[in-house]
This record gives structure tokens, sequence and C-alpha cells, in this order.
């Protein structure tokens, strides 16, 4: 439009507060037309008026940056769009779906690698900031700067240099995570003994998913021959198809800090008459914390289960970080978002990126609503 | 007074129309007609000024070039060109080869983005219905310099038509420490290859894992990429496409490259089941030695571009031969060396409304010297046969990399599908090394697969 560009930015975002407060008093006289039509008080006008001109800015937002979106990709979903093609989208009704639920089976690969993520890595995510949570609840010494340590992973995100610090962490020969293994092994036979025992369960599991995932079994068949590990086997993190789930399972546990600070307003929340009334009848504290603190902290379970579960569903960060220069590990952990930025923007088939969108959604939306569904049988909301 | 209030109200939605039409995208203007003249500077020497049809800006997207060929390009280049084109305003914006595909395909899908854009070897069928036919501008008809392209200049083509012009060529080559390996180099078929991987990697028992790798290939922690499939594969002789076209990874040279990958990763690592680990990550070329701690870096071997290999001015030069891969001549009478030929090149998009433009400017970056200059400050071997003087015949590492590409050079260009290509062979290659599919399952997988992806 100009050829300053700094000008035509300026310009641009002139514009689109001008726009926007325009559509605003457009909405808000709309709407003050409708209601005197309706034959309400000047006062009712006035604030209808008030009310949406106020609230337009989040409307058009919305409706500009969500809705019209939402229904683009919608569409699309119906199309065989590829962006690179130079053609606009062909139609071509549910072809895109019947494609995905019966004939890909790459997509149905990620769909078990997220259910794994999902049944496996949520709980252990949950479980570790329940567990940090509880620690920090104690009031000790440092616990501000505790709770600053644990929350940093959330701050941090998955940056080039967290990548880093996760791959040299989880090199299988070098790597501190298994140098620690090695020598705790070393120093406590039976600590080795648990983590051979461990590395098996977890090869076992890892096979049975990824045969689910191929619809070949081989690699279990491989992995019950090779049969119970050697005594200087550690876990081959970022190196076999075996461990790149529980790679990311790790990942997702390093970044527990939103949830456990969750956790810990629930504990905080908690009377303390209760504890002390329980403590003066003798219970231990184990007993205490299964029989006041985890039901009272029901409703916030509840949440982080369901932020939780949308979040494992919609995982994508920290297999493409870990992953992406390692292409031929990609598919033992690829996830369904993941799949779907494959789709869109590496093969560039917008269509059926779009129709993986909308499957997601679907699927997101049922589990939630089947969690709030069945929530009225654990969660606790008396006290509160 | 309601009257007035509507008429304010139909105000307001007119000044709203009225905004949103100026902000719609200006409807892009015919494509600019091939020059008159069609005689182009070769060199970086401005052309005579001529007269703008209006003041434009040539926007340009580069991808990981370095810091010295940046300045160079906006020292030298950009001003001339700005000097030869008053009006015109040259504008490079700097991204990275980490997420350029869905940089792209935001370009692409809004059809509107830089004029040029940086593309690699394999992009001309992904990105070729979206880019410029620039034959009117750029072939030799028009600009008789284009001879002076070496084969590089069939990457950059899509449909027989010119899309923009490479910038240099970057051979796989196999580089090899003379003074760490056991055995004859370079090998010369499967067998001494698997052999020498054998005798020359080194698993510390205690930690179970590899202190030093035979062959450290493209992907070095798994030893199943799928680019060095295809150099195995063209080594044997092998072809991507039959005569109708369909994929031909049901031939014999592509099970022997696929039980070749497997050989070599079993005689590295061992059986899957064994759990080996792989080298540690380090800091400088895996064939390079550690400056604070004298220890070799853990690669006797390197099948890669020069940009993987130590530095030009590192000492250990003296002990690494580079030379291509050699195939099967043993088993495969067709088998011939090979080193893969990538290389970056420049293409116009088709949304560009500055074809002309970026036609002029890509003239005057890619004259003889201005390819000279280009490379040397990157320390490749220019895509211009004419430009490879200087700093390529002044480094004998260099020299002997060009004489290679110009002997044996086998481009990566014209692969149909290649992201989908690269993502199945990826998925079928991992399976591989795990032992989890057969050579056979594998190249049957591959069929399958990438058959359907053509449909």
């Amino acid at each position: 439009m100009f050829n300053n560009p700094y000008l035509e930015v300026a310009v641009v975002a002139l514009g689109t507060v001008v726009f926007i407060i325009l559509v605003s008093l457009g909405l808000g006289n709309a709407t003050r037309l409708i209601v005197r039509a309706r034959g309400a008080s000047l006062s009712y006008q006035n604030n209808t008026f008030a009310g949406y001109l106020f609230a337009s800015p989040w409307i058009v937002g919305f409706l500009v940056f969500v809705v019209v979106p939402m229904a683009f990709s919608l569409y699309w979903s119906f199309t065989d769009y590829r962006v690179t093609a130079n053609e606009a989208p062909q139609f071509i009704g549910l072809d895109n779906y019947t494609r995905l639920l019966f004939n890909d089976a790459s997509f149905r690969a990620s769909i078990v690698n997220t259910v794994f993520l999902t049944v496996i890595g949520l709980p252990v995510q949950m479980g570790v900031a329940l567990l940090l949570a509880v620690l920090l609840n104690q009031k000790t010494h440092g616990e501000r700067l505790f709770r600053m340590a644990f929350y940093l992973p959330v701050i941090l995100g998955f940056n080039t240099a967290v990548l880093l610090c996760w791959r040299l962490m989880l090199n299988t020969g070098t790597g501190v995570i298994n140098q620690i293994i090695r020598a705790l092994s070393e120093a406590f036979p039976p600590f080795g003994f648990l983590n051979r025992g461990v590395i098996f369960v977890v090869e076992l599991v890892n096979a049975f998913f990824l045969g689910l995932g191929s619809g070949k079994f081989n690699l279990l068949a491989r992995v019950i021959e090779a049969g119970f590990p050697v005594d200087n086997r550690v876990p081959l993190w970022v190196q076999s198809p075996l461990w790149t789930k529980m790679s990311v399972v790790l990942l997702m546990a390093w970044g527990c800090g939103a949830m456990m600070l969750i956790f810990l307003s629930g504990l905080n929340n908690i009377p303390k008459e209760l504890h002390e009334a329980a403590q003066v009848d003798g219970a231990s504290g184990w007993k205490r914390f299964w029989s006041i603190s985890f039901p009272l902290l029901t409703p916030f379970i509840f949440y982080n289960l369901v932020i939780g579960l949308i979040n494992s569903l919609q995982i994508f960060e920290p297999i493409f970080v870990l992953y992406r220069d390692n292409q031929p590990l990609v598919p033992s952990t690829i996830s369904m978002v993941y799949y779907l930025w494959q789709s869109s923007f590496s093969h560039f088939e917008i269509g059926y990126g779009s129709a993986i969108s909308w499957l997601i959604f679907v699927m997101t939306l049922i589990i939630t609503a089947l969690q709030f569904r069945m929530q009225d049988r654990w969660v606790t909301y008396e006290l509160y | 007074m309601n009257a007035k209030r509507i008429v304010n109200f139909v105000g307001l939605l007119t000044i709203v129309a009225l905004i949103l039409a100026a902000c719609a995208p200006a409807v892009n203007p015919a494509p600019t007609a091939a020059p008159a003249d069609t005689q182009a500077p070769a060199n970086t020497t401005a052309p005579e000024p001529t007269t703008a049809p209006e003041a434009v800006t040539l926007k340009i997207y580069l991808l990981d070039y370095t810091p010295d060929t940046i300045a160079w390009l906006k020292s030298d280049i950009n001003p001339a060109f700005e000097k030869a084109h008053p009006g015109v305003t040259v504008e490079i914006t700097e991204g990275s080869w980490s997420g350029w595909d869905t940089t792209f395909s935001g370009f692409f899908a809004a059809g509107d983005g830089p004029d040029i854009i940086n593309l690699g070897s394999e992009m001309n069928t992904l990105y070729g219905a979206s880019l410029a036919d620039m034959e009117p501008y750029l072939g030799e008809a028009a600009w008789p310099d284009i001879k002076n392209f070496g084969p590089a200049l069939e990457n950059a083509k899509y449909d027989g038509k010119l899309r923009g012009l490479p910038i240099f060529t970057a051979p796989r080559y196999v580089f090899c420490r003379t003074d760490v390996a056991k055995g004859d180099l370079p090998p010369q078929d499967f067998a001494e290859w698997v052999t020498f991987a054998k005798e020359n990697t080194v698993i510390d028992p205690a930690t179970n894992s590899l202190t030093q790798q035979a062959l450290v290939p493209v992907d070095a922690g798994s030893m199943a990429d799928w680019q060095f499939w295809l150099l195995v594969y063209y080594s044997l002789g092998g072809e991507l496409y039959k005569a109708d076209g369909s994929p031909n990874f049901d031939s014999p040279e592509a099970l022997a490259a696929t039980k070749f990958l497997l050989d070599m990763r079993q005689a590295t690592y061992g059986s899957a089941l064994e759990a080996v680990g792989a080298l540690p990550t380090g800091q400088g070329s895996v064939i390079d030695v550690n400056d604070a701690s004298g220890a070799n870096n853990g690669a006797v071997c390197l099948a890669h571009s020069g940009w993987a290999a130590p530095a030009f001015d590192r000492p250990i030069w003296d002990k690494i031969s580079i030379e291509p891969f050699y195939g099967d001549p043993a088993n495969f009478p067709n088998s011939k060396p090979v080193v893969l030929a990538f290389n970056d090149w420049l293409a116009v998009a088709d949304y560009s409304p500055n074809k002309e433009l970026a036609a002029e400017w890509l003239k005057l970056a890619f004259s003889k010297e201005a390819n000279n200059k280009w490379n040397a400050t990157m320390g490749l071997i220019p895509a211009r046969n004419d430009s490879q003087y200087g700093f390529v015949t002044e480094s004998a590492q260099l020299k002997r990399e060009a004489e290679l590409a110009a002997r044996y050079g086998v481009g990566f260009a014209g692969i149909f599908e290649s992201a989908k290509l690269s993502t199945i062979m990826q998925d079928a290659l991992g399976k591989l090394i795990t032992e989890e599919l057969t050579p056979e399952d594998v190249v049957a997988k591959i069929q399958s697969e990438y058959t359907d992806a053509l449909k």
C-alpha cells in the first residue's frame, strides 16, 4: 500500500484501531435500536449501548480471529487444498475424514502415541506435581526458592538451550541421568535390579503400544526374546523407539510447575482445624493425607485433570523439540497434533490437516464432556 | 431524532466499509513483460541506471547465511542494484531452515510474501507450481550467462522451466581420518564397508556405548537417514522412478541399499537387542579432534557435505581423505562412484508482482564474480562453472571437492512429493534399524506408501 514499510505498519495499526472503534460504536448503536424497537426504557437503552460498546472489541476479535478461521478450517476439511499447488481448494466431501479414520495408519499410530502420553504421561505429571506440592506445603526453609525452582521450567518452556540441555542429559553413554543410574546401580545392587526391572517393563509396554500403532508386534516379540536386561543396561532415552515416549513423559513431568501451584493453593485452602483434630485423634500423616487432604483436593485434581488431558491430547512441543532433527524416531512418538503439523506444514495438505484438527477437537470435546459428567462420582465440593 | 441516529449509524457503516475496502489486498498487477534488453551485466559492476516503473521494495528471504554473506549483499550487491534501479529498495529478511516450511506455506497460502525465496535442492517439485516461470527473464535467449551454470541448474527448474538460480553445490562426500582408520581407505564395496565398520567401531563396555563410530552418515545417531539411503541407492545405479513414472523401490538395488544400511547398523551397534548407546553429542565436526583434550570426536569416516566436516583451516585436514561413495561393483555392475549434490537456490514466487526486477537482481547477484564472492563468504563451491576460481582452486579441499562434484555429482532433485517420501522413508528405516521390519518389509512398505502418495 505504501512504499515505506514503517508507514504501512503505522497506518494499518491506526486503521485497525479506528475500525474497532467504529465497529464498536456501530454494534452499540445497533443493539440500542433493537431494544428501543422492543420498547425498552431510555436508561435500559443507554445501558445496552454501553455494554455492547465495551464488549464489542472482544466480540469483533473473537469473530475475526476465532469464528472466521474456524469456519474456513471446517470448509477446508471437506476439500483437497494443497497450499503449494497454486490451485483453489477442490470440494471432496467426507474423503479426508474417511481416509483419516479408515485408511491412514500414521494417524492411527499418532492416536496410539497420544493415548500413551495421556494414560501414562499425565498421571506421572500429576503425581510429581502433587508430590512437590505436598513437600512444599511443609513450610520449610527456602520454600519460596523451591517453589520458584519447580515453576521455572514453565517459564523456560522448550527453547533451544533447554532442548540442548535435555539432549545432553539424556545421552545414553555420557548423559548425566544415565550416569546417575549407573552410579546408583553399582553402589546399591537392589537399585540396579530395580532399574533393570523398570527398563524391562517400560520396553514391554512401549513395544506393545508401538505394535498397536503399526499393527505388527515384531518389536514386542524381540523384547520378550531379549529377556530381562543385562547388568549394565540403561535407558536409551532419545535413541530408541522404545524410549522416545518416555523421554517426552520426562519432559512433561519436568514441566509440571503450573499443576504444582494449583495443588499448592488447594492444600493451602484446607482448614488447619481438620488436620489438628485428626492429629489429636492419633491419625498418622499418611492417614490424614488420604482422609482429609486428598478428598478436599479433588476439585483441584479435577481441574488439573481436565486441563492436563486437553494439553496431553494436544501435545506437540516436547516432541517437536526433541525429535524434529532425529527423523527416524519421530514415528515412534508422533502425536496427533504433530501429525496435524506434519500434514499441514510439511506436506502442505491444508485440507487434510483441517480434517485432523476437527477430529482432535471432537475427541477433546467428548472426553472433556465425559469428565464433567463423571465428576459427581469422585469430586468433593462440600467444604467449598 | 430516530432518523438522525439511523443516518449516523448508516454513516458509520459506510466508513467501516470504506476502511475495509481500503485495507483489502491490492489486485496483483499483470505479470511484467520479459525485458526487451536481453544483455544483462555479468559482473557486480552496477548496470546503467534504468527508469523503474514505480517505487517498489524487492523483498528477498534468505535462510541461514553467514553474517559475511549478508554483509556483502548489503554493502555491495543491493546498493549497486538500487543505484541501477532508482526508486527500488532491496529488503533482505533472514530466516532459518528450522521452521522454514511453516513460514513458506504462509507465504503461498496468503499469496503474498517475499519476491525471492531461498529453497533447497528437492524443493523444486514441492513448490514448483507456485513458483514463477523465469524462462523469459533468465533463459538463454534473455541471459546468455545462464549457460555457465553447472548441473545444479536442473534443481532450479520445474516442469522444464527455470524458476530461479542455484547459488552453490554442496555434495555429500565420504571424509575419512587416515590416521585413525584400520584397513584400506576408502572401502570399495559393501562387503568392505561392513568389514571396515566392524574393525573401526569401538564400544565402551562400561557404558555399553559407542566411543568410536566407523561411519557417521548424515544422521549420526541412528544410521537410518533417507538421504544416506538415496546416496547408496544411486551408487548402485538405482533410479527412483520406473519408465512409467511409478516408484522403483521394489527394485533389486533398493533392497540391496536397505540391506546395506541394516548391515552397517549391525556392524556398528550390534543387534538391536544389545542396546548399544550412540556417540555422545559433542561440539565441532565428528571427524575432528577436541583442542582441549586432544581426543578424537568419535568418527572415523563421515558421509556428509562439507559443512559437517572440519573448517578448512583446521590442522586435521592433513589426515583426512575425501572420496565419493563407490557403490557395490562386486554385486551390481552398474555401480558408480557418487557424490550426492545438494544446493541452495533462489526462486521467484509466482505471486510476486516484481518478477522482472527479481530477475535483474538475480543476474547481478549471480554474475561470475558475484557467485564466486558469495560462495567465498561460506567456503562452498559456486554453482557457476566459470566462478570456480580463486578461493576454490587455492583450497586443496575445495579443489578436490569441486573435481569430485564435476565427475561424480548426482543431483538431489526431481523427487516428487519429496516431503512425503522423506516421512515415509524415515518411518520405514526407523523400523529397519530396530529390526521391527525386515529389509524386504521396508522396501515393500515404502513402495506401497509412496505409490499412494503420488496418486
